[in-house]
C-alpha cells in the first residue's frame, strides 16, 4: 500500500516537474534578438547583493542614468536603449545562470559591464558567447586573459589590467622613490601574480613582501600581523595590491596601530566608498596614492564628469556622485558610441566590427589611449597616479593628470601624449 | 519476498517512465528551460546527498558545497590533463570526493551535533578557498572544465544545453534509483536503526562508526557527482562557485524537500531553481524597487523554509503519506 503511494507521489512531482518546466512556450524567434527599429535591449549581470555588492552595485543605476538621457534626446541611430539588471551575488553559477536568463529569456541584444573574471569566463563558456557571437562590452575585469581574442572573440575590455597598473606604480615609485625602502601587500592568487610580473618587469625591488591568501583578510588578528611585519620592516612607502576588503584591513590597523606610511593603493582596492563600506572612513585615504584612468569624479572642470554629473542629478536621483557612477556611466558612454558607430542596420556582428574598426577612436572620457583594434579588445592601457583628499576623492597632483601609458607584455612605461577627443555636444551621439 | 521483487521491477520501470517523460520535455522546451532543467537535476543529486546524511544516518553537513567542489575540480583535473572522457571524468569526480567523505566521516563518526556541523561548516568556508594556494588548481579564476559539444550524430540542432540536460538527468536518474535500492537494502536499515536509537542500534551488534563513516562515504560521492554537473553546466570551476549560500541552500533544498524522505528531492531542486526566477515576475509585476527586487529572492526562501518547518516538518511528502496512513 505504502509502496503505491510512493509511486503515485513520484508520478505527481514527475507531472509538477514537467508541468514547471512547460509553463513558458517558446516565443518566435527574431532575425536579432533584441534588437527592433525603435529599441534596443542591453543586459547586465552584477552583484547587486551580498560581499561584494558595496559600490559595483551604483553601476547599472549610472548606466540606466546615462541611457535614460541618450533616450530622452532621440536615442542612438533612432533606438532607444533599455537595461535589463540581474543580480548573482559574485558567484560564478548565478552569473552564468542570469546571463541565460538575459539572452534566453529577455533576449538581449548584448551583454555589458559583466563584472568578476571567474564570472565572465564561465559566463563566456558555458552561455556560449563566442559560439552565439553575442557581444560581452566593456566586462569589468582586469583578467588579461580577455585580451586572447581567439578565445573570446566576442568580449571587450575597459580596464587595464593588472600587470598594466603594476608597471605604471613601478615607473612612479622610480621616478619619486628612487633609493627608498618600498614594501609590497598582495593576493596570493593569479590577481597578485599578473601584478608581481609587472613589478618584475618595472625592476622594483622590494624591502618586503607580503602575500595573504584570499579571504584570510577576513580572519581576526592576520591584518595585524601585516602591519607588525611593515613596522619591523620599517619601509618608506606601502603598495596595498589587494581587494577592497584586504585594503581596508590594512587601514584600519595601520590606523590603530598608529602607523603611517605613505600608502600607495592599487586600483581594485582603493575606491573610497568600497572601503567606508568596510568601515574605513574616508578621511584614513588622506594623503595616499591612487590609479584611475578616468578623470576624478571631484572635478567638475572637466567637461565629461560635469555631464555625467547632470545627468547623476536628473536620472539617477539622491544616488552620490563617484566613482562607481563615472564608471558606469564611461561605459555606458562608450556603447552608445559603438552602437552609433555601427550605423543604423545593427547587427550583433556589425557591433563588434565596429569597436574594432573604429574603438580606437571613440569619444570617451577615459584619459588613456583606447586599445581596440581588430587584434586588442583591451580599452584603457594605462593610468594616471594622484592623491586621495580627506573626503576620499582622488585628485591628480598639481591639479594636471600625469597620464602613463604601457601594455601588458614587455612594453615600456612612457608619459602619454594622447590627446581625448572632444566630447560630442551635450555627450550625446551627434 | 515476491512483493519486494515485484516493487523493485515496478520502481526500476517508474524510473525509466520518468526518464522518458524527461526526455520528451526537454525536447518540447526552450533552451532556458533546458538548462534550467540540468541544474535541477545537479540539485536532486546534491539534496539527496544532504538527505542520505542527515535523514537516513542522522549526521549534520553544513559543508556540503566543500564536497561538491572536490567533484568539480576532481572532474575537471581529469578533463584538463588526462583528457578523460566524460564518463570517466563523472566518474572520477565521484571516487574523489568519496574519499574525502571517508577521511571526513573518520573524524565526523567522533563528534555529532553542533560540533559536527561546525566542523563541516569550517569545511565550506576553508576549502574552496584552498585552491588560491596552489596553481595547478587555477586560483580565484579556477579551472576550465569542457566536456566538449554533444556527439555529431544528434543532429545538428542539438544543442549544448540539451546535452548537459540529458547528462545530468541521467546522472540524477541512476542515483536516485541505486540510492532507492540502497536504502531499502540492508545498509539502509542500519542507517535508520542508528539515527532512531543509537544506543539501540549498537546493543544490536551494529557498528555504528563504521556505519556512519560508510553513510558520509556514500553522501560524499553523491555530492562529487554533482559538484562535476555544476561544473558542466557553468562550462568551468572556481572557488567562488562553492560559497558558503550553496551550502546553506542545498540545506534548505533538503529541508523543504523533508529530510527523512527521498521522495520529496525534487520538491526541493525545483524550488531552488524557480523561486529567482518567480521572484523576478512578483517584482516586476508589482513595479518594485531595486530593493525589493533584490531581496525578494532570499526572503521568499526563508519564508518557505520557515511555512516548512512550522506545518511540514517531514517535507510536504512524508506529511502526505502520514495523512493516508492515518485516514487507511
Amino acid at each position: 500500500m505504502i509502496g503505491k503511494n510512493r509511486r503515485k507521489l513520484s508520478v505527481a512531482s514527475a507531472v509538477i516537474a514537467a508541468g514547471s518546466l512547460l509553463l513558458t512556450a517558446m516565443p518566435a524567434q527574431a532575425a536579432e534578438p533584441g534588437l527592433t527599429a525603435s529599441s534596443i535591449k542591453l543586459g547586465i549581470t552584477i552583484p547587486m547583493t551580498g560581499i561584494a555588492s558595496p559600490g559595483y552595485n551604483k553601476i547599472p543605476g549610472a548606466m540606466k542614468a546615462y541611457f535614460e538621457y541618450v533616450n530622452a534626446n532621440g536615442g542612438v541611430n533612432g533606438r532607444k536603449i533599455t537595461l535589463v539588471v540581474k543580480d548573482d551575488q559574485y558567484i560564478p553559477t548565478l552569473a552564468v545562470a542570469k546571463a541565460n536568463e538575459l539572452i534566453l529569456k529577455d533576449k538581449v541584444f548584448a551583454l555589458i559591464g559583466t563584472l568578476g573574471t571567474a564570472s565572465n569566463k564561465a559566463i563566456a563558456r558555458s552561455a556560449q558567447l563566442k559560439t552565439r557571437g553575442i557581444p560581452a562590452l566593456f566586462v569589468n575585469t582586469g583578467f588579461s586573459g580577455f585580451a586572447d581574442k581567439k578565445a573570446y572573440p566576442t568580449s571587450f575590455s575597459l580596464l587595464p589590467s593588472y600587470q598594466m597598473e603594476a608597471k605604471v606604480i613601478g615607473k612612479y615609485l622610480d621616478e619619486n622613490f628612487a633609493g627608498k625602502k618600498v614594501a609590497l601587500l598582495y593576493q596570493d592568487d593569479d590577481f597578485g601574480v599578473d601584478a608581481l610580473n609587472g613589478f618584475k618587469q618595472a625592476k622594483i625591488d622590494f624591502a618586503i613582501k607580503i602575500p595573504y591568501a584570499s579571504g584570510s583578510q577576513g580572519v581576526a588578528g592576520v591584518a595585524g600581523t601585516w602591519i607588525t611585519k611593515l613596522q619591523a620592516a620599517a619601509p618608506d612607502v606601502v603598495v596595498l595590491f589587494g581587494v577592497s576588503s584586504a585594503t581596508a584591513a590594512a587601514l584600519g590597523n595601520a590606523y590603530a596601530y598608529k602607523y603611517a606610511p605613505k600608502w600607495i593603493l592599487g586600483s581594485v582596492g582603493g575606491d573610497a566608498v568600497t572601503l567606508a563600506a568596510n568601515k574605513v572612513p574616508p578621511v584614513f585615504l588622506a594623503g595616499a596614492k591612487g590609479l584611475s584612468f578616468a578623470p576624478s569624479p571631484a572635478d567638475a572642470t572637466d567637461e565629461y564628469i560635469k555631464m555625467f554629473m547632470d545627468v547623476n542629478a536628473t536620472y539617477n536621483k539622491g544616488v552620490a556622485f563617484d566613482n562607481n557612477i563615472v564608471a558606469g556611466m564611461t561605459s555606458a558612454f562608450l556603447a552608445v558610441q559603438a552602437i552609433k558607430s555601427a550605423g543604423p542596420n545593427l547587427t550583433r556582428k556589425g557591433l563588434i566590427a565596429a569597436i574594432e574598426k573604429n574603438g580606437a577612436t571613440f569619444a570617451n572620457p577615459g584619459l588613456t589611449p583606447l586599445g581596440f583594434s581588430s587584434t586588442s579588445h583591451v580599452g584603457a592601457t594605462g593610468y594616471w597616479i594622484g592623491t586621495y583628499d580627506t573626503s576620499g576623492a582622488l585628485k591628480p597632483d598639481g591639479g594636471k593628470y600625469t597620464v602613463y601609458t604601457t601594455d601588458s607584455g614587455n612594453g615600456p612605461v612612457v608619459l602619454s601624449t594622447y590627446k581625448r577627443p572632444a566630447m560630442p555636444a551635450k555627450g550625446l551621439p551627434n | 519476498m515476491h512483493n519486494l521483487k515485484a516493487s523493485n521491477i515496478s520502481r526500476f520501470f517508474g524510473f525509466i517512465l520518468f526518464g522518458v517523460i524527461l526526455l520528451i520535455v526537454g525536447n518540447s522546451v526552450d533552451e532556458l528551460r533546458v538548462y534550467q532543467g540540468a541544474t535541477v537535476a545537479m540539485y536532486v543529486v546534491a539534496i539527496s546527498s544532504i538527505i542520505l546524511l542527515t535523514g537516513y544516518s542522522g549526521q549534520v553537513s553544513l559543508g556540503h558545497g566543500a564536497l561538491l567542489a572536490v567533484g568539480g575540480y576532481g572532474a575537471a583535473l581529469l578533463r584538463n590533463n588526462f583528457n578523460a572522457p566524460v564518463w570517466l571524468c563523472f566518474a572520477g569526480a565521484v571516487l574523489l570526493a568519496a574519499l574525502w567523505g571517508a577521511l571526513l566521516g573518520a573524524t565526523a563518526a567522533r563528534l555529532s551535533g553542533p560540533y559536527l556541523a561546525g566542523t563541516t561548516l569550517a569545511l565550506a568556508v576553508g576549502l574552496p578557498s584552498i585552491a588560491n594556494q596552489f596553481k595547478f588548481l587555477g586560483g580565484e579564476q579556477g579551472l576550465i572544465f569542457d566536456i566538449g559539444l554533444p556527439p555529431a550524430s544528434l543532429g545538428e540542432m542539438f544543442s549544448l544545453y540539451k546535452w548537459f540536460f540529458w547528462i545530468a538527468s541521467l546522472a540524477a536518474l541512476i542515483s536516485m534509483w541505486w540510492l532507492q535500492n540502497l536504502l531499502r537494502s540492508r545498509y539502509g536499515r542500519v542507517w535508520r536503526a542508528i539515527r532512531t536509537q543509537s544506543i539501540a542500534a549498537e546493543l544490536a551488534g551494529i557498528h555504528v562508526a563504521r556505519s556512519k563513516i560508510l553513510a558520509f562515504t556514500v553522501s560524499a560521492g553523491l555530492a562529487g557527482l554533482a559538484g562535476a554537473l555544476l561544473s558542466m553546466t557553468i562550462s568551468t570551476v572556481s572557488p567562488g562557485a562553492f560559497p558558503l549560500t550553496l551550502s546553506f541552500a542545498l540545506a534548505t533544498g533538503a529541508v523543504i524537500s523533508g529530510v527523512t524522505t527521498l521522495g520529496g528531492v525534487i520538491i526541493g531542486a525545483v524550488t531552488l531553481v524557480a523561486i529567482p526566477e518567480i521572484a523576478d515576475s512578483i517584482a516586476h509585476r508589482i513595479g518594485a524597487s531595486e530593493n525589493v527586487t533584490n531581496n525578494l529572492p532570499g526572503l521568499l526562501v526563508s519564508g518557505l523554509l520557515i511555512l516548512t518547518v512550522l506545518f511540514v516538518p517531514n517535507g510536504p511528502v512524508e506529511q502526505m503519506k502520514h495523512r493516508k496512513k492515518v485516514h487507511i
